[in-house]
């Protein structure tokens, strides 16, 4: 945990930013999260000390991604790659926030923080330099698709950040991926602030390598009448944590997320969502599939709360989780805090493992076992993936899935 | 105009059984020390493993902190300003109930507990705990003739002391939880049952515990034992008076079942609340566990919630045995400002066990009910199955009803499957039921009792009919 102690002793890092002297403070006074709080009880510790104990990166190296953009519509993005734009066409405008617009936003966000539950927050916000902070706010309709990617470079530990306002009745297709080097760390915060009548789908592919950490936070508030969906995938790291807060700020908002971890070897993931609806008529459909092979540990932990304001809230949540191994780990823990009373709520969790049934129909007509739970995992997969936009044209995630080992 | 002062005329009823009943009584000083421990202990002339016991638990007491996780908001209990036994005053050794003080049998009789012999219609035997002494048990003949030892713990210690030595502490243990350890070292009484092997009790076997006084806590203990295929049926019910503090409530219940022996546990908790401005009432934090160590043992609790000021209560099963059987059936009702904090723990270490939960929640009033349950399948829980289900009614738009299920699975060859929800009374269905003649409570009321029916349908008869009874008159006026 060499940079906690960095960070203790004030030596962390040099030319610091107003926002990384606020965070840095904060975080000298309780340097780590309560590790019996609900949201890090479960999290391993020696895989979370290994996640700090890579050196702060300062500079950034060239970035050659592994998924070259063949088309020519889509907007590609790296944080960190002194990455500017500034589009203004005829139906859309896509700009880069100014230092203080983006300063004003985030400090704003970071008055509200809670020591435990902003833990991921405030260290990214006290690692991530002016380089590695891009802020954008887009306009209009018909926006080509948007692609932005974060990345961690060998033994060292990254910190990015993402800020995106979308102004009202706009329209966006957006796909960030997150790719984790061998040996490295990665802290991605990502703030999307959705305005009245604008809609975002949004795809979140984590994609790491061998010994690779993630801290993913994101944060979204949506105005009335705006839609949200999330589609993630978070696979093959070491330790990767994604933390999910979705705030309706007046109600009337619809949300829509389907989220997937898979996990093998001795991998931990988990994903933390906290949904709350402060307002009325809001709407959340939610589903997490965790899968967990060999001796990994996979974790959801997701709370809606609908305060008396949030009447007519229609809230479903539902884990599926498949167990894969005699090894392996699942917790989940689907939650719901409800005081409004004309509300429906509702959630579901099951923890099983591959339809014997299933397995033995495909069988008896020929197909082998390995085949046919391929099959299985598949349809499994494939449910999540589509709803990932972009990806699901260009990236055979699935293939991925299935295949890697 | 009717209903309105109907509804008015219930919301004043008070709680019926919140009467004193003016008896002399023993009663030790205030606090907690060793010192006290060792004077519980020497009124109950008790064996020295068993003041060890309590020395034992009281040492770890002291080093825990109270837990906060709940996130029950109450006053800080005062653990020093506690009475920690209080006992009627009473001849020093009953032989029948006839030399039990009258003023005794009138207070149960008042709470329709019958203790007398012309009373004793109802084929249940009772154990009746008074504070924090038991005065008296009932049809003890008929059950010595089954070989079914049914007695106050304090008289187990005397008289089996060989089964307290073996069991006691073996599924609670005293260092299990900051209540359970307060509980181990100061318990004063409870009951004691013993079902011999092939034994099927012949009655259904009842405890009520009432607390008299209002600066004494209530910490009782109770051990029930099932021997090879053997089978017993278990009531408990609480009442309280009705005082301006708080009163301290501090359980443990431990179940033990072998091969193919099954334990029905039945509660229908009903301490005082506390009036609607949240003064009084009891706080009530029981723990309770069973342990299904035989193969094909069986332990189901069922329970009715509707008393206390404060619950924290998660009566749990650990199933060992293979093919053995955990069961959870529960209605939990809070009004005004009651919190509610309860649920179950599902522990699957044998293989091909099973577990079902059934939670019903009604809030009411500004009162918050929390379902908090844990459901783990260990690394030898090979073809175990549970399902949970855990549904939430909300009454009024002051109330508010969490869910918060632990699911944690080591094994794969296992399957968990979890559901909740949460309702209202619809005013489509109010409507309806009004449109065909039937009068607003009423409707209410059935509408409760239908959400709750899966649960009911679980309680023992006489329960059932009064668990119905208790929730109609507790939520009547809560509506509209």
């Amino acid at each position: 945990m060499e940079i906690i102690e960095k960070i203790k002793t004030n030596k962390s890092i040099d030319n610091q930013t107003e926002i990384q002297k606020i965070c840095l403070d904060k975080l000298r006074s309780r340097p780590l999260p309560n590790p019996k709080s609900e949201q890090w009880r479960l999290a391993n510790k020696s895989k979370f000390s290994n996640f700090l104990d890579y050196p702060v990166n300062e500079k950034n190296p060239k970035f050659d991604t592994p998924f070259p953009n063949t088309s020519k519509s889509t907007i590609r993005l790296v944080i960190g790659n002194n990455c500017q734009i500034n589009l203004i066409e005829k139906n859309y405008s896509i700009q880069q926030l100014t230092q203080d617009e983006l300063d004003k936003y985030i400090k704003s966000q970071i008055f509200c923080f809670d020591q435990n539950e902003n833990w991921s927050d405030l260290l990214n916000l006290s690692l991530s330099n002016a380089k590695n902070i891009l802020g954008l706010k887009i306009n209009g309709s018909k926006i080509p698709p948007i692609e932005i990617f974060s990345h961690s470079s060998g033994n060292s530990l990254n910190a990015k950040t993402l800020v995106i306002f979308l102004e009202k009745n706009c329209d966006v297709e957006l796909l960030q991926v997150n790719l984790g080097k061998e040996n490295s760390s990665l802290s991605q915060l990502t703030y999307f602030c959705l305005e009245e009548n604008s809609s975002l789908n949004h795809g979140v592919v984590s994609y790491g390598e061998n010994r690779s950490n993630l801290l993913n936070s994101l944060k979204v508030i949506q105005q009335k009448n705006s839609e949200y969906n999330l589609g993630s995938l978070h696979f093959k790291f070491d330790y990767a944590r994604f933390e999910i807060s979705i705030k309706q700020s007046d109600g009337y908002a619809k949300t829509n997320i389907k989220g997937m971890q898979v996990t093998k070897k001795d991998e931990q993931i988990s994903t933390y969502t906290k949904i709350e609806f402060n307002g009325p008529n809001g709407f959340l459909d939610q589903i997490n599939k965790s899968l967990a092979d060999d001796e990994s540990h996979a974790i959801f932990e997701g709370s809606i709360i609908v305060p008396k304001i949030a009447q007519k809230t229609d809230a479903s949540q539902l884990s599926r989780n498949l167990l894969l191994s005699n090894l392996a780990q699942i917790d989940t823990k689907p939650q719901l805090e409800i005081i409004a009373d004309d509300v429906k709520c509702k959630h579901g969790a099951t923890i099983s493992q591959l339809n014997e049934d299933e397995l033995f129909y495909m069988r008896s007509r020929g197909i082998t076992l390995p085949e046919a739970s391929k099959l299985q995992l598949s349809s499994y997969f494939q449910e999540i993936i589509s709803f990932i936009p972009i990806s699901k044209d260009r990236w055979d995630l699935l293939d991925k899935l299935l295949n890697e080992k | 105009m009717v209903k309105e002062n109907l509804v008015k005329d219930v919301v004043k009823e008070p709680y019926k059984y919140g009467f004193v009943t003016d008896i002399e009584t023993e009663k030790i000083a205030k606090g907690l020390n060793e010192n006290i421990i060792k004077l519980i202990s020497q009124k109950k002339e008790e064996p020295k493993y068993l003041l060890d016991f309590r020395l034992n638990a009281f040492k770890k007491w002291q080093k825990m902190k109270e837990p906060d996780w709940a996130g029950l908001g109450y006053k800080q209990i005062d653990y020093q300003d506690i009475i920690y036994y209080s006992a009627p005053k009473q001849k020093e050794k009953i032989s029948s109930l006839d030399e039990v003080d009258p003023k005794l049998l009138e207070t149960f009789d008042k709470l329709g507990i019958p203790l007398t012999e012309q009373k004793k219609l109802t084929n249940v035997a009772v154990d009746a705990v008074f504070d924090s002494v038991s005065i008296a048990t009932t049809f003890r003949e008929e059950l010595a003739e089954h070989g079914v030892i049914f007695c106050s713990i304090s008289e187990a210690v005397k008289n089996h002391s060989d089964l307290i030595e073996k069991y006691l502490g073996t599924v609670v243990p005293a260092s299990d939880n900051y209540f359970a350890a307060l509980n181990s070292a100061v318990f004063s009484d409870g009951s004691f049952v013993y079902i011999p092997k092939g034994v099927t009790c012949p009655m259904d076997l009842s405890s009520y515990f009432r607390i008299n006084s209002g600066d004494s806590g209530q910490f009782e203990r109770t051990l029930i034992i099932a021997e090879e295929s053997s089978s017993v049926s278990y009531l408990e019910g609480c009442t309280a008076p009705m005082f301006d503090t708080n009163t301290l409530h501090a359980a443990v219940v431990e179940l033990i079942a072998l091969d193919d022996a099954s334990i029905k546990y039945s509660t229908v908790q009903n301490w005082y609340a506390g009036d609607e401005e949240g003064i009084g009432g009891i706080f009530n934090f029981v723990t309770k566990r069973g342990k299904c160590l035989g193969k094909r043992s069986k332990i189901s609790w069922s329970q009715v919630e509707t008393g206390s000021a404060i619950t924290w209560k998660y009566p749990s099963c650990l199933l060992l045995g293979e093919e053995s059987v955990g069961e959870f059936y529960s209605v939990a009702l809070t009004n005004n400002l009651q919190q509610a904090d309860t649920g179950t723990k599902m522990i699957h270490i044998g293989p091909k066990t099973k577990s079902t939960i059934v939670s019903k929640g009604i809030s009411a009033g500004n009162s918050i009910n929390s379902y908090r349950g844990l459901v783990k399948m260990g690394t030898k829980a090979k073809g175990s199955r549970n399902y949970s289900q855990c549904d939430s009614m909300l009454i009024g738009d002051q109330a508010s009803a969490n869910t918060f299920p632990y699911i944690k699975s080591q094994q794969p060859n296992s399957e968990i499957e979890h559901e909740a929800s949460t309702c209202r009374i619809s005013e489509d269905q109010l409507f309806y039921l009004q449109s065909r003649g039937i009068e607003f409570e009423e409707a209410v009321s059935m509408m409760v009792s239908g959400f709750c029916r899966d649960v009911f349908n679980q309680l023992p008869m006489e329960f059932a009919a009064e668990a119905d009874k208790l929730l109609a008159l507790k939520l009547e006026g809560s509506v509209g």
